[in-house]
């Protein structure tokens, strides 16, 4: 028999390294020839999207578009060191190491200006598509090119930091601020369990992910759709199966992952509100994102069938044991 | 060694290889066309997906001497004098792309389906895409650049 | 605030490369001169070793075959403990874990020297099973207990909120060891440049954790290290840990010349790390209006052979273990543990993902016992703005958690399906 159940999961993410441990990212800009910008920064791009996040937040910074910058962020001899790419810390922590080392470039930019446009202060100086701008007499600009060729000897740079503020917890109350900030998000998803097979099959998934602020939405929507998959598989197929410490299914034949026909359109919100401490108020949700996915799921095979599954994944087998013992148990 | 003739993205090659070498090895070690992606070496991931007399395959699980006197397409001959193929284009649009090693592969399925099905449904492409596993996408976004790519081929 | 570029669904920059092909990983790089390397690994998961390579040196084009005694430094590493060595010298602990490096002209004669190599394996009594391995008789993996970690969150008096709580549900959950399953295998490439700089191209989450470890071991000075890190096929936590970059530095120093490593799908699954399963008892108190009062949770982790991250993960575990709930009283504990099995580490989440499974259907346990939606249970008790958090901790800033369950609520006429059924 077929039948249908609905489901809510929800969660909460704690960003960083978390209980007190120095969480630094850095990050060097410096005016290269031609009037480009060049981020260097320790940032790892591992498919997140974190090489253009970067990119945006540094444009953002410098009054630039994303076409004028280069992030130099391959080699350990030419970038400082800015953490890992783990623990949903680079939007919020390497982002705001570039905001700041941004923030400082922009005041190198000024003092420079100050110097080549003859002025008394760096007051109402702006930065514009590339140019220093005095905002209320725009006659007064310089170009970063021109400054770049002013100043080819003598290289304009800046460097920013970032430490992430939490403390360690009590060793005997866990009392304390672990991580900072918190990343929250909700999923809700209907199924249809067959009782006679035991597939469960997804029909609806809605799926709300906090980001404090989008950096790029679509990168973001990317990732809900990632961590939904990887979630689906978690839930519902995916099992190594150790035996005496070895993995019987150690490869794709036998370790089944989630493929297109598996995965259904998930409907995604957005939702922002924008976080003090964090650049432009973005928080971090590369890990988040699969987080309350499978809790839904289970909640609404429990809608379904009336049978809590404590134990995962649900494959077919699986959850055709838990009918048979559940129908075992109403029969003592 | 055993000699073999086969066209890869319309260049003919006459080459010596070893016997034991599959497709995917001559496309990467003798001709350099290292875009094809080996994930898994059994047929399962699709990551060295290439286009071959038409037809999609696993060039892992294709002998070289196999491919003696066919054609193949792989990601590099999708390009046409710098303008990209409508279905690359479409992918970096709609962000279709995270990772990137499972891309070639699944461009090339997706163009592959598209030559053939020029108006697939959305199960069609779920289908057409299937042999090809991607971890980080969840594919609704390859399902999107999918059908930006039928705008854009019909468009055309 | 107005913004221009942030917010924007500005193209990937790494877009183009990736669909034209010609992004490069590191199994797609080809130097002169080049040879390449094999791992040999264990096979059994407890067991004293001798390994006697004598055979597979004499095999045409090996040029090298590295063991621990060919480690110039340290032959130990590991993120949080350094209880990995880089080759395994008296014992392994788990199947997969390195003994020996070979080096030859080619793949074929890497292959031929690794079928000729004779380890000789005593087994030792071995334990899978953590709470098992929980026991002081059980076998040690590392040190003399297997314990590795216990948090303890002490929030409020656990009686009171007992005494408070008209409903109470119990239950023991478990989540199981999965794999990251990224889909481009690690591989890598190990050179000098002339300056004697070892370099080490890999795909990583942190190539300075990298630089630090490779200079360890080598006994160099981290300027004399260069990592560098091409496009990454994916990580989601299982490229944290070192794979290949200390014996591809150590193979590329001794022979002064390019060495190039790619795992096979069947070995990246041996190499990495896993999701730490977790077993999870949790009893969970509401009072009769639906009020969360108690939660009391012992979580115990298997961390397989390695500590890896399993401190920190334990620790996220714990942390997030009541969920985005404000529970004025609880008590939980949690254990990360030594066992035989594959290590595990990072993945996703990072032990805040297996929480979920347990305190979530914890909560819609409580909602069925007051009669009451589960929406509406767990808009009763969820972080606001202003909150407190089992750890003493208040949320000051973007608690967007109510506007996340109502928009899903909204979008999938959860409510109203709910009172349909009902």
């Amino acid at each position: 028999m077929k039948k249908r159940g609905i489901g809510v999961g929800v969660s909460f993410y704690g960003t960083g390294y978390g209980n007190g441990f120095p969480d630094i990212s850095r990050a060097i800009v410096r005016l290269l020839p031609g009037g480009r910008v060049g981020i260097y920064c320790g940032v790892t791009e591992v498919g997140q999207g974190a090489k253009t996040a970067m990119i945006q937040i540094g444009a953002e910074t410098l009054g630039l578009t994303e076409k004028d910058i280069d992030l130099i962020h391959e080699d350990t001899s030419l970038m400082p060191d800015s953490g890992t790419a783990a623990a949903t810390r680079q939007t919020y922590n390497t982002g705001n190491a570039i905001k700041v080392a941004c923030e400082n470039m922009r005041k190198e930019l000024f003092e420079k200006a100050k110097i080549e446009l003859e002025l008394n202060s760096t007051a109402g100086l702006v930065l514009e598509n590339g140019e220093v701008v005095l905002s209320f007499f725009p006659q007064k600009r310089i170009s970063f090119k021109r400054l770049s060729e002013i100043y080819k000897d003598e290289i304009i740079e800046a460097g920013g930091e970032f430490v992430a503020q939490t403390t360690t917890m009590d060793p005997e109350t866990g009392q304390g601020a672990p991580y900072w900030p918190y990343t929250f998000n909700a999923c809700a998803v209907e199924v249809e369990v067959d009782t006679n097979t035991g597939i469960v099959d997804l029909l609806r998934a809605v799926f709300a992910q906090d980001a404090g602020r989008a950096v790029n939405p679509h990168l973001l929507e990317g990732q809900m759709d990632g961590g939904f998959a990887m979630a689906l598989g978690y839930a519902l197929f995916e099992d190594l199966k150790l035996e005496n410490g070895a993995m019987k299914n150690n490869k794709f034949s036998k370790y089944l992952i989630p493929t297109a026909m598996d995965m259904i359109d998930v409907e995604k919100i957005i939702i922002e509100d924008p976080e003090n401490t964090a650049p432009y108020g973005a928080k971090g949700i590369g890990e988040p994102v699969m987080i309350p996915i499978a809790p839904a799921i289970l909640n609404a095979i429990y809608n379904a069938i009336g049978i809590r599954i404590t134990e995962l994944p649900v494959t077919p087998e699986n959850l055709m044991k838990a009918i048979r013992e559940a129908e075992a148990n109403k029969q003592n | 060694m055993v000699d073999i003739s086969i066209t890869v993205n319309d260049k003919l090659y006459k080459i010596s290889i070893n016997e034991n070498m599959r497709l995917i090895d001559v496309l990467r070690d003798e001709l350099g066309l290292i875009g094809t992606k080996e994930g898994c070496g059994e047929g399962e991931c699709g990551a060295c997906t290439v286009i071959m007399d038409g037809e999609i395959v696993n060039s892992c699980l294709v002998m070289g001497f196999q491919a003696d006197g066919s054609s193949i397409v792989t990601i590099e001959g999708l390009e046409r004098e710098g303008d990209l193929h409508p279905v690359q284009r479409a992918y970096i649009e709609a962000g279709a792309v995270q990772c990137g090693f499972c891309i070639p592969g699944m461009v090339l399925s997706t163009k592959a389906l598209l030559d053939k099905n020029p108006n697939p449904s959305d199960e069609e492409i779920r289908e057409g895409i299937s042999g090809n596993l991607c971890r980080c996408t969840g594919y609704n976004k390859m399902l999107e650049a999918t059908k930006k790519a039928m705008e854009y081929i019909k468009g055309e | 605030m107005k913004l221009n570029v942030v917010g924007k669904n500005i193209i990937r920059v790494d877009a183009k490369s990736k669909v034209t092909g010609k992004a490069l990983y590191p199994q797609d790089i080809y130097l002169d001169n080049m040879v390449y390397g094999k791992t040999v690994r264990s096979t059994k998961p407890h067991a004293n070793i001798k390994i006697d390579i004598s055979e597979a040196e004499k095999v045409d084009g090996v040029l090298k075959i590295f063991t621990y005694k060919d480690v110039p430094n340290k032959n130990e590493h590991g993120v949080v403990l350094k209880d990995h060595e880089v080759f395994a010298s008296k014992k392994v602990v788990r199947i997969g874990e390195p003994i020996a490096f070979i080096v030859g002209e080619t793949q074929k004669v890497c292959q031929e020297a690794y079928r000729k190599i004779k380890i000789d394996y005593e087994d030792l009594p071995a334990v899978f099973d953590p709470v098992e391995a929980m026991r002081e008789e059980a076998p040690k993996i590392h040190g003399d207990s297997n314990i590795i970690y216990h948090y303890k969150l002490r929030h409020g008096d656990i009686e009171e909120g007992k005494k408070q709580s008209k409903y109470i549900v119990e239950n023991i959950y478990k989540s199981p060891m999965v794999e990251h399953a990224f889909l481009q295998p690690e591989a890598g490439l190990g050179y000098l440049e002339e300056d004697g700089t070892v370099v080490v191209v890999i795909a990583t989450q942190y190539p300075h954790y990298d630089r630090e470890e490779v200079a360890i071991n080598l006994g160099l000075p981290e300027e004399k290290v260069k990592i560098i890190n091409t496009n990454v096929g994916g990580a989601f936590g299982a490229r944290e840990d070192i794979s290949a970059q200390i014996h591809l530095a150590l193979a590329a120093m001794v022979l002064k010349r390019p060495v190039k490593v790619i795992f096979s799908r069947e070995e990246s699954f041996i190499a990495h790390s896993k999701r730490h399963p977790m077993i999870m008892k949790y009893k969970t108190g509401a009072d009769e209006n639906g009020y969360l009062q108690y939660m009391e949770a012992e979580i115990i982790g298997d961390s397989g052979a390695h500590c890896s991250w399993a401190i920190n993960v334990l620790r996220k575990a714990g942390v997030h273990a009541t969920g985005p709930y404000v529970i004025p009283n609880v008590k939980v504990d949690t254990y990360a543990v030594y066992t035989n099995n594959p290590f595990t580490g990072a993945m996703r989440g990072f032990g805040a993902t297996q929480v979920p499974i347990a305190h979530e259907q914890q909560m819609d346990a409580l909602a069925e016992k007051l009669g009451m939606n589960p929406i509406e249970f767990r808009m009763k008790n969820i972080f606001r703005k202003g909150s407190m958090t089992a750890t003493g901790q208040i949320l000051t800033d973007s608690v967007p958690l109510d506007r996340c369950i109502e928009a899903v609520d909204e979008k999938l006429k959860f409510s109203q399906l709910w009172k349909e059924v009902k």
